[in-house]
């Protein structure tokens, strides 16, 4: 069964883990064990049953009523199998929705109707972040609509504001679906509530379906990137197909040490193959070794003119003011960095691009980075791979960032 | 529970091995004789070429199964598995909490002094237990074993790596993405050996497998793979309700968790 993983995105309190726990119920892909282990903690606290602590299992998140780090909820639907990516809405825990959200390839917002609820910075910060990590598609559930007494112009108000920001980021408008929904009711989730007969489109779930799936490869050209040596052997060599195909015939050479490779034998999950594809895993026999440094080091066809570069223009984000060495981390490759030029600001109110050099926590640039050595990079957009990378201080995780231009 | 495709597991949980082998220095894998470690030696197998490239780790209390020493000894000769025995000492009124808290760890904490290892594959899954659906692929432990789940590092991207703490070592989970369905799924394609107390014996099975003092066997009359895999689809039942360490009082997988349990 193909799982369509999609991250749940939105200011805290506005109903993320409810909602996903409530559809665990309703389309019946929670064991009653479980169900009934987040019915005695709900008593326990004196609280009304919380369909969220499916998911929030620390102590702590039921404790405080919030999430802390992100984890996944499997739901069945017909033939369809969903993977809900559950993360923290709360602003100090962006590094922990960054981590969960990076592994999907759908979204859905969640959007409380409530008065001092509403659209917040954060509801735009992640739309932001999710269309950094590459996803395409939103589903924007409008909850609590029991608490606006179902009213349509709620629901339109929230929906106006939030299709101009999201065109405003990039999202085509064919990719945004809106649902009126109450996460807490279950109204909407999986059918049409009765109270909101003025909406024609389908339920949560239905509009799930549709707007999620996995995205086709952007390009066919071929890239190997390497792991390493296996074990001591130096003409064995690991690595993933991240693009287009290998075979045991392809001419191929290495970048950076730009030799030629003669290929003995292919492996893939532990069985001699001719032929290996994008996201296949690979053990590698070459006729005889190569000289440079293997791990982080590329395949390419032989006449392939792309390059290595110690050049990038990036769209990054930021968690926090950074002060000491800061390098990038790339497919498990840190590279230390020169400088960061900030070309442009962007707010992530509009979306828009303005004048200025510095960024606060928690803001995103358009910037220029140069790098201390030459590695190979893509454009994001064409091998997500190696146009994608996530940015240190020192030891500390602050920020992500993405490939545009190779210099 | 939901069935998956079982290529799309198998290829990251080999990049996630290989990784790291490649990231750690002295890496170690534990192996409690069940399914789902017993499964992941069949993924590395499979990624480096038919051979297990690390040691195998046995934490033994001595009160294990019968027939899972015997399984152990049996696979061990059969893979050639680098078997490292962790011997444990066990009083007889110690369960639970107090055996698998401090116990287990007790003797995990001496080895990994003795044989400086900085990474350790453990073969948890997401979907057994909420907890462990909060983890990382690969999830650092401070000097003294402690998890610090309030702050988690940053893992975008499958960008697993991890900053490792002085004297600490790293948590390496290639698994966490299977179903229980799943590794029953892989067990049946690859042959995988198994151990015969997940088979129905009297209109009992064991559904995870623990030691003998904490472990209840389930109501089963699943005798085959097949008939397991038809039991776990239509299950209500959590996969480790067998197991008594989870459920002294609540909480209590997040405070073992905490203190270094697998």
């Amino acid at each position: 069964m193909i799982i369509r993983r999609v991250t749940l995105l939105g200011h805290k309190d506005h109903g993320k883990s409810t909602l996903i726990g409530n559809l665990s119920i309703l389309t019946g892909s929670v064991t009653e064990a479980r169900i009934n282990d987040a019915k005695k903690t709900s008593e326990k606290l004196g609280l009304k049953f919380e369909p969220g602590f499916i998911l929030d299992s620390f102590y702590e998140e039921r404790e405080e009523g919030m999430t802390i780090d992100t984890t996944r909820a499997q739901v069945k639907y017909g033939e369809d199998a969903f993977e809900f990516i559950d993360v923290p809405g709360h602003e100090e825990l962006t590094k922990n929705m960054i981590s969960g959200a990076s592994y999907a390839d759908a979204a859905l917002l969640m959007v409380s109707t409530k008065e001092d609820e509403g659209i917040k910075t954060q509801t735009k910060r992640h739309l932001f972040i999710a269309k950094m990590l590459g996803i395409e598609r939103v589903v924007v559930a409008i909850n609590k609509m029991d608490l606006a007494q179902y009213k349509k112009e709620k629901f339109n108000e929230i929906k106006d504001e939030l299709s101009e920001y999201l065109t405003n980021i990039g999202f085509n408008e064919k990719n945004i679906a809106f649902v009126p929904i109450s996460a807490y009711t279950g109204e909407g989730l999986t059918k049409n509530s009765a109270n909101m007969p003025w909406y024609k489109d389908g339920s949560l779930i239905e509009m799930l379906v549709k707007f999620s799936g996995k995205k086709k490869a952007p390009s066919d050209e071929l890239v190997v990137l390497l792991q390493g040596e296996l074990g001591s052997d130096k003409k064995i060599l690991t690595g993933k197909v991240l693009s287009g195909s290998l075979y045991v015939s392809s001419k191929v050479k290495i970048l950076p040490s730009n030799e030629e490779l003669s290929i003995k034998q292919i492996v893939v999950r532990g069985k001699n193959v001719k032929k290996a594809v994008k996201d296949e895993n690979i053990a590698l026999s070459i006729e005889s070794e190569v000289s440079g440094k293997i791990r982080g080091s590329v395949l390419l066809d032989k006449d392939s003119n792309k390059k290595i570069s110690r050049e990038i223009q990036t769209t990054i984000f930021f968690l926090r003011n950074m002060n000491g060495r800061v390098s990038i981390l790339i497919n498990g490759s840190r590279i230390n960095c020169k400088s960061i030029q900030i070309n442009k600001v962007i707010d992530i109110k509009t979306g828009k691009e303005v004048r200025g050099s510095n960024i606060k926590p928690l803001g995103a640039a358009k910037a220029l980075i140069k790098l201390e050595n030459k590695i190979f990079m893509e454009r994001f957009d064409s091998v997500p791979e190696l146009g994608r990378f996530a940015i240190y201080d020192n030891d500390k995780f602050s920020g992500i960032g993405i490939v545009e231009v190779v210099k | 529970m939901i069935i998956q495709d079982i290529k799309e597991l198998e290829e990251k949980s080999i990049y996630i091995i290989r990784e790291a082998t490649n990231n750690f220095k002295n890496v170690a894998a534990l192996w409690s004789m069940g399914k789902d470690s017993t499964s992941m030696l069949m993924l590395a197998r499979k990624a480096f070429l038919g051979k297990v490239p690390f040691p195998v780790i046995h934490i033994d209390n001595g009160i294990d199964f019968p027939e899972t020493y015997k399984f152990r000894d049996e696979l061990a000769k059969k893979w050639n598995l680098d078997l490292i025995v962790a011997k444990s000492e066990i009083k007889p009124e110690m369960s639970g909490f107090a055996c698998c808290g401090a116990n287990k760890t007790v003797a995990l904490k001496k080895l990994m002094k003795e044989r400086g290892f900085d990474a350790l594959i453990v073969s948890i899954r997401r979907d057994e237990h909420g907890i462990r659906a909060k983890e990382r692929y690969v999830s650092p432990r401070t000097k003294e074993f402690k998890w610090n789940y309030k702050n988690q590092p940053a893992e975008v991207w499958g960008n697993y790596l991890s900053e490792l703490g002085k004297g600490g070592h790293v948590r390496v989970h290639p698994l966490l993405d299977w179903n229980e369905i799943d590794i029953w799924n892989y067990t049946k394609r690859e042959k995988i050996p198994m151990n015969p107390l997940y088979f129905s014996r009297n209109g009992h099975r064991y559904r995870s497998l623990g030691c003998t003092h904490c472990t209840v066997p389930i109501k089963s009359n699943a005798k085959s793979i097949d008939d397991i895999i038809k039991e776990l689809e239509i299950t209500q039942v959590e996969e480790r309700a067998g197991r008594e360490q989870d459920k002294e009082k609540s909480y209590v997988m997040e405070k073992l968790r905490a203190l270094g349990y697998m």
